[in-house]
Formats: structure tokens, sequence, C-alpha cells
């Protein structure tokens, strides 16, 4: 019962190990360039932490992360590696956005439901086609993701420019020529913010604040998926199939039918990653909608062990440091990438850390086993 | 006339295709699957237009093959000794290599995704056939093309014909097997990811010098993820990885002269290359064998 208490305990020391790793080995870049490591964390705790509107901030960005996180965690668990989230939720977004702009006249309670399906069909339907092409023709998931990646930034790129082109904008002053994006969605399909509802507990927050309702959506969705994971039979068939197809199969599950809803699932949730800044900062789709958060998704789940509490948490890090990373640009002059570096060592140490712990376990409880049985074989003697 | 210049055209765009397949071809019969072979050429093609800017193409080919190698090491370190998933350490060499390009450039160059131009080695004309019809094969040709082209004879003689060569593959098909006969698994694993990285680099190196003539951010394209498709449709073999290339290559220079046609929205035939490799992978991938033990890490004591 002891060990384990103190298995436990190694699980949530790995990602902070981790943390700490990365922290180091970044401070080895940020030396490299001639800046001070020291002032670089000093500076990224002091910006993101002293006011109340970046505490904000940072719940704000940690939003998509939430879900693309959690997106990213349920192909970890059947044993897939879905890139495709970031295709996923841009086709995702596209989707939401077209509900938004093309249906007028909707009330809200029923016009901002079916913008946020949508925007989950949308991202089910793209990956569809990887898990179809794993399933069916045995084309492993990582490539067909990528590049079905590659081709969503072309077909959006397409989509916005030629397709649906808001040609009714008023001309730019001094640009001489339109923006490049979809018409504006109606008030009736964006997501109200936070601020009256904290209002109610006398928090007010400054106008330039985005943070919505898809915080807390983000979650319930994280509720939602580990009650899935862990309380109904289909989460059962997820993990056994991520943890042994074959003997999952043996028990009667068919693999290929838990990948298929799995992934389908997993694609629905990255449909709404983008959700969050398209309803509430952008209020329509342009040629700058954010990008990368699919890849961020990855280093999410995985510093949050693919637990959805963890996934949380870890969102919330991340929004931290990219709220910090705007601050160590504009103040100190560092480049915000080093946060790029930082999440990409701490992936490493993080895989890192967790192998070698687990094979410390797995020889602390082969050892106890040994120490079992030879204590067994004496009985008799 | 248009048909030379169209088959030039493809060769140069096959190059660093081709490059990154046969280092793909060298990690994967080691058993050791390399998807940060796409983060390995983004460091080859910025470090290389930095050897070239400040010491010439010769240093910026060294430097970049050196950052692959770099690249390559930690992924070996990841995966070999350490056992990691493969996928996940490759995914963190690509999101590296994007931060950390980004950062070196913006630290050196003041420019995030761009570096001024730089000069790339001096072109060679092939002697002797420089007639009509196939001038525009053989003039002005990049050494590095040349050399890709002799690399692929020699990968395959090197796998297939040595005693190094056949070590790597015994390493990659059944790698207990092989540590019972008293070969070093995991040195023949450093030895076939490092080859890759130095490749990818070196491919980095020529979209950088010899194709752009400056380091653009995102110049590479997916090109590392279009070679792993191209080395499993050439069957894991250094030919079959050359003609996979050829066709790759083809593709996009084709669609270089369809965009001039403009009949069609520039942005499909921008997608031409990725849903060329996912067709061919959707037709080929149960015709193609991969090493038996490719992907899977090895672990000495285990039951």
């Amino acid at each position: 019962m002891k060990k384990r208490y103190y298995i436990v305990m190694l699980r949530i020391l790995a990602p902070v190990l981790a943390i700490v790793l990365s922290a180091l080995i970044s401070s080895a870049v940020i030396l490299a360039i001639g800046k001070s490591p020291l002032q670089v964390f000093y500076t990224i705790f002091k910006f993101s932490l002293s006011r109340l509107d970046s505490i904000a901030i940072i719940l704000y960005n940690a939003t998509p992360l939430i879900f693309s996180g959690l997106a990213v965690s349920i192909g970890f668990r059947m044993g897939l590696f879905n890139i495709g989230v970031e295709g996923q939720y841009l086709i995702g977004a596209f989707f939401a956005a077209l509900a938004g702009f093309a249906i007028k006249g909707l009330p809200v309670f029923v016009h901002l439901p079916l913008v946020i399906l949508c925007g989950a069909l949308g991202g089910m339907l793209w990956s569809f086609i990887p898990i179809y092409l794993k399933v069916k023709r045995g084309v492993h998931e990582v490539i067909s993701t990528i590049m079905l990646n590659y081709i969503s930034y072309s077909l959006i790129h397409y989509l916005i420019a030629d397709v649906f082109l808001d040609r009714s904008q008023k001309l730019v002053e001094g640009l001489g020529g339109i923006l490049t994006r979809t018409p504006k969605l109606p008030p009736s399909a964006l997501m109200p913010k936070l601020h009256v509802f904290l209002g109610l507990f006398g928090i007010q927050l400054p106008r330039h604040v985005y943070l919505n309702w898809f915080f807390p959506l983000g979650l319930l969705m994280a509720y939602l998926i580990y009650y899935l994971l862990m309380h109904t039979p289909f989460g059962f068939e997820i993990r056994s199939v991520g943890q042994n197809p074959e003997a999952a199969r043996t028990a009667g599950i068919k693999p290929e039918r838990v990948y298929m809803a799995g992934f389908l699932l997993s694609g629905a949730v990255a449909g709404l990653v983008g959700l969050s800044d398209l309803l509430s900062y952008f209020g329509y789709m342009d040629l700058d909608f954010p990008r990368n958060y699919g890849f961020d998704g990855i280093a999410v789940a995985l510093i949050g062990q693919n637990n959805p509490l963890g996934i949380v948490l870890s969102a919330i890090l991340f929004g931290f440091l990219k709220r910090g990373a705007e601050g160590i640009q504009t103040q100190l002059n560092v480049p915000m990438d080093t946060i790029v570096i930082l999440q990409a060592v701490m992936i490493m140490s993080i895989v890192v850390i967790t192998k070698v712990m687990n094979d410390y376990i797995k020889r602390l409880e082969r050892k106890e086993s040994v120490i079992c049985s030879s204590q067994n074989s004496s009985l008799p003697a | 006339m248009f048909l030379a210049e169209l088959l030039a055209s493809s060769l140069r765009m096959a190059v660093p295709i081709l490059l990154t397949a046969l280092g793909a071809v060298f990690t994967e019969r080691a058993g050791v699957v390399n998807i940060g072979l796409e983060g390995m050429m983004i460091a080859g093609s910025f470090m290389g237009a930095l050897g070239s800017y400040y010491y010439g193409p010769y240093f910026g080919l060294l430097l970049a093959m050196i950052a692959g190698l770099f690249m390559a090491l930690i992924h070996a370190v990841n995966t070999v000794t350490f056992r990691v998933d493969q996928i996940v350490s490759g995914v963190a060499i690509n999101i590296l290599a994007y931060g950390g390009c980004r950062f070196l450039s913006l630290a050196i160059f003041k420019m995030a995704t761009t570096s001024p131009r730089v000069s790339g080695l001096p072109k060679i004309d092939i002697p002797g056939l420089n007639i009509g019809f196939l001038k525009p094969l053989v003039s002005g040709v990049s050494p590095v093309i040349i050399l890709a082209l002799l690399l692929v004879p020699v990968s395959s003689f090197i796998i297939n014909r040595t005693v190094f060569g056949l070590r790597l593959r015994s390493v990659g098909e059944n790698p207990l097997a092989a540590d019972t006969l008293g070969i070093d698994v995991f040195k023949m694993k450093y030895a076939g990811v490092l080859i890759s990285g130095a490749l990818a680099g070196l491919s980095g190196a020529y979209l950088a010098l010899e194709h752009t003539g400056m380091y653009v951010e995102g110049m590479t394209q997916g090109k590392g993820f279009i070679a792993l498709a191209a080395m499993i449709f050439g069957n894991w073999e250094p030919v079959g990885a050359l003609w996979a290339s050829l066709l790759f290559g083809f593709s996009e220079a084709l669609s270089f002269r369809v965009v001039e046609g403009g009949a069609i929205p520039y942005q499909f035939i921008k997608m031409i290359p990725y849903v060329l490799t996912l067709a061919v992978l959707t037709g080929v991938v149960k015709k193609s064998t991969a090493p038996a033990a490719d992907g899977v890490p090895y672990e000495r004591g285990l039951k």
C-alpha cells in the first residue's frame, strides 16, 4: 500500500522535474545570447502575475490549449498519435465561422450552440480521412495527419481568399484594398465574455481582456472526458486498446472500431480549439488566424500525462509562459521564441524522465516479486 | 526544349527529398523511425545560410551537416539510449528546430523569418553533353545535385554489400539476434540516426544555398515528411527512394507550370505534393515491407 503512494508521488514528480530541467536548459540558451536567465524568469513571473487582468489573459491563453491537449490525449490513450489537431481545428473554426455568417436571424441560444456544433463537426470530418485510411488501408496516422495539415492550410486560404471573401468591407485607409477575411459573424453567434459573471463577485476586468465562457466550457469538457475514460464501457475500451490492441481483441473488443470512434471524438474536440479566438476575439476568420495550437497541444498532453486534470494545469502553465514571453520580448528584448525552445525541451525531458521512472518502478516491482517468490519457495522446506 | 526544362526542374525539386529520403533509409534500416528529419532539414537550411553568410558556401554546407548531426544525436540519445517513443521525440525535434531557428535568426540576423542573401557553390557545366536538347539538364548544375545522385549507388552499395550495411540491417530486422552475435546494437542504431541527420542537414543547406539563395522560415514545406513517404514508396531501398523522389519532384515542377496557366487556383496546386503523398501511401503501404523491428526500441535483458 505504501509503495502505491510512492509510485503516485513519482508520477507527480515527473512533470515537475521535467519543467525544472527544461528551465535549466533554456537558461543556457538565454546565456548564449548574453542575457541573464534570472532576469528573464523574474520578468516572466512579474509580467504575468502582478495584475489581475494579466491572470485573466493567462486563462484566455490556456483556453484553446485545454481543448487541443484533450484532443491529443484521447489519441494517446488509444495508442494513436493525432498530430492532425492543427488542421482539424482550422477546418473546425472555418465550419463554425460559416455557420456563423451564413445563417442570420436566429436567437443566440439557438445560433451559438449550432455554431459550436459545426466547429466540432468540421474537426470530426477532417479527422475522418486519416483514421479511415489507417483502419482500411493501413496508412500510418502520423504521416497522413501531417499531410492533411498542409492541405488544410491551402484549403482554408482558398476558402477565405476566394470563395467566402467579404467583399462588402469598406476600403482600409492607406492600404488601398480590403482585408482577406470572411464576413463578420452576427452578435448571436459570438461567445459572451466572462466579465458580467465575474462582476457579480466584485472582479472587474478591463475591456482588452477576452476571457470568455469557453474557459469554463473547457473545464467541463475535461471533466466529461475524464468521466468517459474512467467510468464508461467505451472509455474502458479506449484504454484497453491503448494498452494492448491484441489483448483487447482477444477480449472481444474490435480495435478498428475503437480507433474509428475514438479518433472522431478526438477530432470533434479538436474542432473546438479555435472557437475561443474566433467567437470572442476576431469575430471573423482571416489569414492571420492563430496557428500552432495543435502542436502546442502535444506538449500540453504530454506534460499533463494524458490526465484531464493534468492537461488543464499544463494548459494554464503554457498560457502563463505565452503571457510571460510577450513580457521578455517587449521588456528585455529576448526573442519570445525562447518559449518554443522551452516547450520542445519540456516534451523531451518529460518523456525521458517518465521512461526512466517507469523502468525504476518496474525494477522495484520485479525485485519485490523475486523476494516474494524466494520466500514462497523456502516455505515448504 | 520544354520537356528538358521540366526534367531539369524536376531534378532540382527532387534533390532535397532524395537526400533526406536516403537518410531515412539508413535510420529506418537500423530500426529507428525519424520523423524529426523535417526539423533537421530546417536546422540545416538555417545553419547553411548562416555559415555561408560568414565563411562561404563550403563552410555553410559543413555547418548544416553538423547541425543535422547534432539534432540527430539528440534523437538518438532519446530513442536509443532512453528508448522513449520515437514519434514523440521526432515531433519535439521539429518544434525545437522551428523555435531554435526563429530564436537564432532574430538574435543574429535581427529578422525572425529570413536571412540576407547568401552565396551558393559555383555551378558546374557537365562537358561533352552540352548539345541542344540536353542543355538545360547539364549546364549550370549544382554540385550538390551530382553528389546526391552519386550517393544513391553509394548508399545502395553500403547497405546491401558491406559488413556495416549487413549489421545495420540485422539490427533493424532482429536486434536480439544481432546482439547475440556480438553486434553492438546501440552503436549501429546511433550510426543510422546520425547518417540520416547529416544527410537531412545537407538537404536543408541545398534548399537555402543552391535553390533559393537565402534562408526563409518554413522553406522546407514538409519535405522531410514527404521524404519519409518517398522512402516507404521506394520500399526502404536507396534506388527506390530515387524514383519516388523524382516522382515528387516532377509533381512540384509540373505544378509551377500549371500555375502560370492560371486555370486552377494556386492553393490547389500547392496541395499537389501532399495529396500525392497521401495517394501514394494509400496505394502502396500494404505492398511494401518495413524492417521487422522498425520503430521498436531495443532493450537488453528483456524477458
